[in-house]
C-alpha cells in the first residue's frame, strides 16, 4: 500500500509510520489492559512449571501419613498437630465444667497423654517442620507441589497437543486449499465425517483402549490431537483459497516461485496471524479436554497428577475438606480465564482490518 | 428444498456407516477384552463363551454379523451385563439422559440470548459487563469444575437443594436443577456471546437504519428486524451446542449420580464391554448426525438468503 516511507497513511489520512504486522500487533494488544494480564499470568504460570523442580517446594509424590488433609496454613505441620490436640483439650474441659462425667475425665487424661506424645515427636521428628501453604491431600502429600506438577502436565499436554493440531491442521488445510480440486473435495468430505463424530467419545474408547500402566499421558495428547485438527484444517484451506488468486501470489508465480516456496513463503505467513489466534483459543479447550479425561479417570494415571485428577480427589473429600477441591479449581480457573483473555485480546490484535488504527 | 433434504438425508448413510465400521474396528484391535481381567477362567470355560458371543470367528465374519444386527436395530447382548441387552440398557437410560439434555439446551437458549439481547441493547452499561463477565466464567470454568463447586455451595453448605440423584429419588424434581444448571452454564456463555455480538452487528446495518427512517417503533425495530436476523448464527451453534451437551452429559452425569446413558458410556469404556461401546457410539452419532440435519434445515427457514440446490 505504501510508495515511500514519508506519505504513508491510513484511510483516515493519519500519518503512520510502516510498521510490521507484529510490532502493530503487539501494540495494540498493549493496550488491551486483560489481554496484557492474560498474557503475563500465562507466561507466569508457563515458567513457574518449568522451573519447578528448583523451586523450594517439597516432593508431590511424597506420602506422609501423619499429615493426611491438614487445612491449608502458614503454620508448621507440628505446630498444628499440636494445636489440633489442644483444642480438644480445650473443649473437653469447658464440658467437664458444666458437667461431671467419669467417661470424658478419662478421655482427658488420654489426650493430655497424646499431647505429650506430640510434642516429643515434634521435636525430633523434622518433617513436622514442613509448612503446608495449601494444605495437604488424603495421603499427606502437599498441595501447593501437586498443583504446581499438575500444572506442568496439564500445560505440557495443552502445549504440545496444540502444536500437533496444529501442524496437522496445517500441513491438510493448505494442501486442500492449494490444490482444490478432487484432493480438497476428498480431503474435506473426510473432515465433514469426522466433524459427525462425538469425538470426545472416541477419545474415551481410545483411553479406554490403552493397556493401563503404559505411558498414558503420550497417547493420550496424541488422541486429543488426532481429533482436534479439523477446524484449523478447515481455517488453513479458507485462508489459503482467498490468498491464492491474490495479486502478490501471482506476481510470485510469474517470477517462477516454486510451488512450495509459494506455499511456505507467502501463503503460510500471511495466514500465520489466524492460526495463532486458533492456537491460543484452542488450547484452553485442550487442557479442559484432558482435564475431563483425568477426572473421569481415563486420563493421567496415578501416582501422576494433572488438574483434573487433582480436582476429581478433591472432590471425594470436598465437604470436609474443601481445600482439596478448590485450591487446584481455582489455579486451573485462573489459567483457563488468562487464556481466554489472551486469545480473545490476540484476536483483536492481529485482526488485519484494524492495520494501523490507533 | 425436498431436493436438499433428500440429499442430506442420504449424506447421513455413509456418515453412520464410517462411524460404525471405524468403532467397530478401534474397539477389537484394543488390547485386552472383555473377559480378560476377570479371575482366570478354564480354557475350555472361556472358549464356550468366545462361542457364545461369535468371538472365536474371523473378524470379517463378525463385522458383517454385526452391521446384519444393528440393520434390524438390533444392538446385541452386554458383554458385563449379564441377561441384558444393549438396546435394553440404552432404552432404560436414555430418557434420562434426553429429559437433562433438553432441559439444560433450552435453559441455556432462554437465558443466554436474554442475556445476549440485554447486553447488546445496554451496550457498556453495567448489565453488559455483568452478564459478560458470567458468560466469561461459563466459558472458562469446566464442568467438572462448576458441578462440584455447586453442590458444595447449594448441597453441602446451604442445604437448599440434594446433592445428587434423580427425579424418582425422594427428592423429586428438585434433583434435576443443580445438574440442569450446571451443564447448561457454558452453552449458555456461549449463546450469550454470540447473541451479543451478532445483534450489536445487525444494529449497525442499513435495514436497520430503513426501519428506523421509516418511523417503526423501537420495540418493533428490535423484535421483528434485529432479532430474526440476529438469531441465525445462535440457531447454528445449536447443532455443536447440542453435541458439546452430550458430551457433557457423561461428566454432569457422574458427579451427579444422574441414571443416564453418560454413566453407562463411561462404565462400558472401563470395563471394555464391546457390544455397550458401540451401542452407546452409535445412539450418539445417530442423534447428533439428525440434530446437524434439523438445524440444517431450521437454518435455512429462517435465512432467506440462502437457496438450497
Amino acid at each position: 500500500m505504501a510508495e515511500t516511507a514519508k506519505s504513508l497513511v491510513n484511510e483516515f489520512n493519519q500519518q503512520v509510520k510502516p510498521v510490521s504486522l507484529w510490532a502493530d500487533a503487539w501494540k495494540r494488544l498493549r493496550k488491551n489492559r486483560m489481554a496484557l494480564i492474560g498474557l503475563y499470568v500465562v507466561i507466569f504460570y508457563i515458567v513457574v512449571s518449568l522451573i519447578a523442580p528448583i523451586l523450594p517446594i517439597y516432593s508431590p509424590n511424597e506420602q506422609n501419613l501423619m499429615h493426611i488433609n491438614l487445612p491449608p496454613s502458614f503454620k508448621t505441620a507440628g505446630e498444628l498437630a499440636v494445636e489440633k490436640v489442644e483444642n480438644r483439650i480445650a473443649r473437653l474441659t469447658e464440658v467437664l465444667k458444666t458437667q461431671d462425667r467419669e467417661d470424658l475425665k478419662k478421655e482427658l487424661e488420654s489426650q493430655k497423654a497424646e499431647l505429650a506424645k506430640i510434642k516429643e515427636e515434634v521435636q525430633h521428628d523434622p518433617s513436622y517442620n514442613k509448612v503446608y501453604i495449601l494444605g495437604t491431600d488424603y495421603l499427606g502429600r502437599d498441595m501447593l507441589a501437586r498443583i504446581i506438577y499438575g500444572g506442568q502436565i496439564s500445560i505440557g499436554i495443552g502445549v504440545v497437543g496444540t502444536l500437533t493440531a496444529v501442524l496437522i491442521g496445517i500441513v491438510i488445510g493448505a494442501i486442500a486449499g492449494f490444490l482444490g480440486g478432487w484432493v480438497d473435495n476428498l480431503l474435506m468430505r473426510f473432515v465433514d465425517v469426522l466433524y459427525g463424530l462425538p469425538y470426545m467419545l472416541i477419545v474415551i474408547i481410545l483411553m479406554s483402549m490403552v493397556p493401563s500402566g503404559s505411558n498414558s499421558i503420550f497417547i493420550l495428547f496424541i488422541a486429543i490431537a488426532m481429533v482436534s485438527w479439523l477446524t484449523i484444517a478447515r481455517v488453513v484451506r479458507g485462508q489459503i483459497i482467498s490468498l491464492k488468486n491474490s495479486e502478490f501470489v501471482e506476481a510470485a508465480r510469474s517470477m517462477g516461485a516454486s510451488q512450495a516456496r509459494i506455499i511456505f513463503r507467502h501463503l503460510l505467513p500471511n495466514s500465520l496471524g489466524v492460526i495463532i489466534i486458533f492456537a491460543t483459543l484452542q488450547m484452553p479447550s485442550f487442557i479442559m479436554n484432558e482435564s475431563f479425561l483425568s477426572f473421569l479417570g481415563l486420563g493421567v494415571s496415578a501416582p501422576g497428577a494433572s488438574w483434573g485428577t487433582l480436582v476429581a480427589d478433591g472432590v471425594k473429600g470436598m465437604e470436609l475438606y474443601p481445600w482439596r477441591l478448590l485450591f487446584p479449581a481455582i489455579s486451573m480457573t485462573i489459567f483457563l480465564f488468562a487464556m481466554n483473555f489472551l486469545g480473545d485480546g490476540l484476536r483483536d490484535a492481529l485482526d488485519p482490518q484494524s492495520k494501523n488504527r490507533t | 428444498m425436498a431436493r436438499f433434504i433428500i440429499r442430506r438425508l442420504l449424506s447421513i448413510i455413509p456418515t453412520m456407516f464410517i462411524i460404525v465400521t471405524l468403532s467397530f474396528f478401534l474397539i477389537r484391535f484394543a488390547p485386552g477384552g472383555p473377559f480378560s481381567s476377570e479371575k482366570k477362567i478354564p480354557e475350555a470355560v472361556l472358549q464356550n463363551i468366545l462361542k457364545k458371543y461369535h468371538m472365536d470367528e474371523p473378524l470379517l465374519n463378525q463385522y458383517g454379523r454385526y452391521l446384519q444386527d444393528i440393520l434390524r436395530g438390533d444392538l446385541g447382548p452386554s458383554f458385563r451385563y449379564q441377561d441384558q441387552t444393549v438396546n435394553e440398557l440404552i432404552g432404560a437410560t436414555m430418557p434420562t439422559s434426553i429429559l437433562l439434555g433438553s432441559f439444560a439446551l433450552a435453559l441455556a437458549f432462554l437465558l443466554g440470548t436474554l442475556a445476549g439481547i440485554t447486553s447488546a441493547l445496554r451496550q457498556n452499561k453495567w448489565p453488559d459487563y455483568l452478564s459478560m463477565s458470567i458468560a466469561v466464567i461459563g466459558i472458562s470454568v469446566p464442568l467438572f469444575v462448576i458441578g462440584p463447586v455447586l453442590q458444595l455451595v447449594f448441597a453441602m453448605k446451604l442445604s437448599w437443594l440434594p446433592t445428587s440423584g434423580w427425579i424418582n429419588s425422594r427428592a423429586g424434581w428438585k434433583t434435576i436443577i443443580l445438574p440442569m444448571i450446571t451443564l447448561a452454564f457454558p452453552y449458555f456463555a456461549y449463546i450469550a456471546r454470540l447473541s451479543r455480538g451478532s445483534i450489536l452487528e445487525v444494529l449497525r446495518s442499513d435495514y436497520i437504519r430503513t426501519a428506523r427512517a421509516k418511523g417503526l417503533k423501537e420495540s418493533v425495530v428490535i423484535v421483528k428486524h434485529v432479532l430474526k436476523g440476529a438469531m441465525l448464527p445462535v440457531v447454528s451453534y445449536l447443532g455443536p451446542a447440542f453435541s458439546g451437551i452430550i458430551t457433557g452429559s457423561v461428566v454432569v452425569e457422574t458427579v451427579f449420580l444422574v441414571p443416564g446413558v453418560g454413566q453407562i458410556f463411561v462404565q462400558s469404556a472401563l470395563n471394555r464391554d464391546y457390544t455397550l461401546i458401540m451401542g452407546d457410539i452409535i445412539v450418539y452419532s445417530a442423534i447428533l448426525v439428525v440434530m446437524n440435519f434439523v438445524v440444517d434445515i431450521v437454518y435455512g427457514l429462517l435465512d432467506p438468503r440462502i437457496a438450497y440446490k
